[in-house]
């Protein structure tokens, strides 16, 4: 009961972003071996953020900024492994989370605003817009401050450095 | 006053020129500003000497100044090449902006890694173009689509995919293949609305467009308004915006010419 109901959807949720992720992330040309690290955060990621969304009431945007840190943590122990910078993986993982239908819904809203004539309609294009607007700013900013959250203090740039110490230079 | 090292100088006068490509390679391939100002000046400081780099839409002004001596220096500017964005590039000329310091490359033998990591090949199109297929369709899963719809969407972006492809070879402003992309995907999309297929028709729609949405330059653009690279970000933020307009558009004109009046 408790399993088909509660965890078989959160592990096709992840699994679906999984997929999601790997095959936007191939359309930027990733590094092969970034590609199973990018499935695996975003599979975490989501699923992470599907149970946030529906089982508590923090709502999409919190959801979203928890969900990006912790993809953000989990990637900065992969790009320690692969040596990758860390946005390599991070991006595509975040990529099923982008607000794109709220982005051009609320492009729809405005165009509709400038079309109907009837008051009504124009009302309802009106909270269109804001409703999908707002969301849309808010979850890609919720989104980029949870992962910059993480990794920002991590130094991401310090993980594509091969060797950490350097050689020392030729007898001189 | 001493003069300065002969070698330096030459340093300068040699590499610079190497260092400001670099950059515009990176900026090209889509990396964030604040990585490619830190990836110059590495490999400025491995070679012995000081950039302080500005980084517009479309060009990077560098100029690389003697440590000791601030006389012996050299401003570049130079236009920014867009690419479509690769991570592969990105990963690669960042290790590399180590290794000159770390292995203490010379200025050719970074010349010669650059050029090699600069001429791999992207990855196939007809596999990018299954896997989009294949993604979008879970896409629309996410969204509560049911199986029909999953099959409506990946078709959709099927046919809007080989167009983008086909477009983007023809160099097509960016604009009009956006716009022409949204519309055969949403046509392709709307079929489900418009035979009744499926029991959530309405998702097929609204997903069949979400490959286009440029969802890295989105990314990087606020990372560098967080960044206080605001002038930057703001110009990557118009341009997501422009693109989402033209896929906005594109759907408007399916939605107008079938009469649907809500997704």
């Amino acid at each position: 009961m408790i399993y088909t109901e509660i965890v078989l959807p959160v592990l096709w949720d992840g699994l679906f972003a999984a997929v999601a992720a790997v095959g936007f992330a191939l359309i930027s040309n990733p590094p092969k071996r970034a590609v199973f690290a990018c499935a695996l955060l975003a599979a975490a990621g989501h699923a992470m953020r599907y149970c946030l969304i529906n089982y508590t009431s923090i709502g999409i945007v919190v959801s979203t900024g928890l969900a990006a840190f912790s993809i953000g943590l989990m990637s900065i122990f992969f790009a320690r492994r692969i040596h990758c910078p860390a946005e390599v993986f991070c991006f595509p993982s975040l990529l099923p989370m982008i607000p794109g239908m709220f982005a051009y819904r609320s492009i729809l809203a405005l165009m509709n605003i400038a079309r109907e004539g009837d008051q009504q309609h124009v009302q309802d294009a009106i909270t269109s817009f804001f409703d999908n607007g707002i969301k849309t700013v808010s979850i890609m900013l919720a989104l980029v401050i949870g992962l910059t959250l993480s990794i920002c203090r991590e130094k991401s740039f310090m993980l594509t450095r091969v060797k950490k110490e350097p050689r020392l230079p030729a007898a001189q | 006053m001493v003069a300065p090292p002969p070698q330096i100088k030459s340093v300068i006068f040699d590499s610079s020129d190497m260092i400001l490509q670099y950059g515009v390679a990176l900026m090209g391939a889509g990396a964030h500003t604040s990585r490619v100002v830190r990836n110059m000046s590495r490999i400025a400081e491995a070679f012995g000497y000081r950039v302080a780099i500005t980084i517009f839409q479309h060009t990077i002004i560098m100029c690389a100044t003697d440590k000791e001596d601030s006389s012996v220096r050299q401003t570049l500017v130079t236009k920014i090449n867009h690419q479509p964005i690769n991570f592969k590039t990105i990963s690669l000329l960042s290790s590399l902006s180590w290794e000159v310091g770390d292995d203490h490359l010379t200025v050719h033998e970074f010349k010669h890694r650059y050029k090699e990591i600069v001429s791999k090949q992207r990855l196939s199109r007809w596999v990018v173009l299954l896997f989009v297929a294949f993604a979008n369709a879970s896409f629309c899963r996410l969204f509560q689509g049911d199986f029909q719809s999953m099959l409506i969407v990946f078709f959709a972006t099927l046919g809007g995919f080989v167009l983008r492809q086909e477009l983007n070879a023809r160099k097509v402003n960016p604009i009009i293949s956006v716009t022409s992309c949204a519309f055969v995907s949403s046509l392709i999309g709307a079929t489900g609305v418009y035979f009744g297929w499926g029991g959530t028709p309405s998702v097929a729609l609204a997903a069949s467009v979400l490959f286009l949405i440029p969802g890295v330059p989105l990314i990087n653009s606020v990372i560098d308004i967080l960044e206080g690279y605001t002038l930057m970000g703001i110009s990557r933020l118009m341009g997501s915006f422009i693109i989402i307009i033209c896929i906005t558009l594109g759907m408007a004109l399916t939605l107008y010419l079938l009469e649907i009046h809500s997704i």
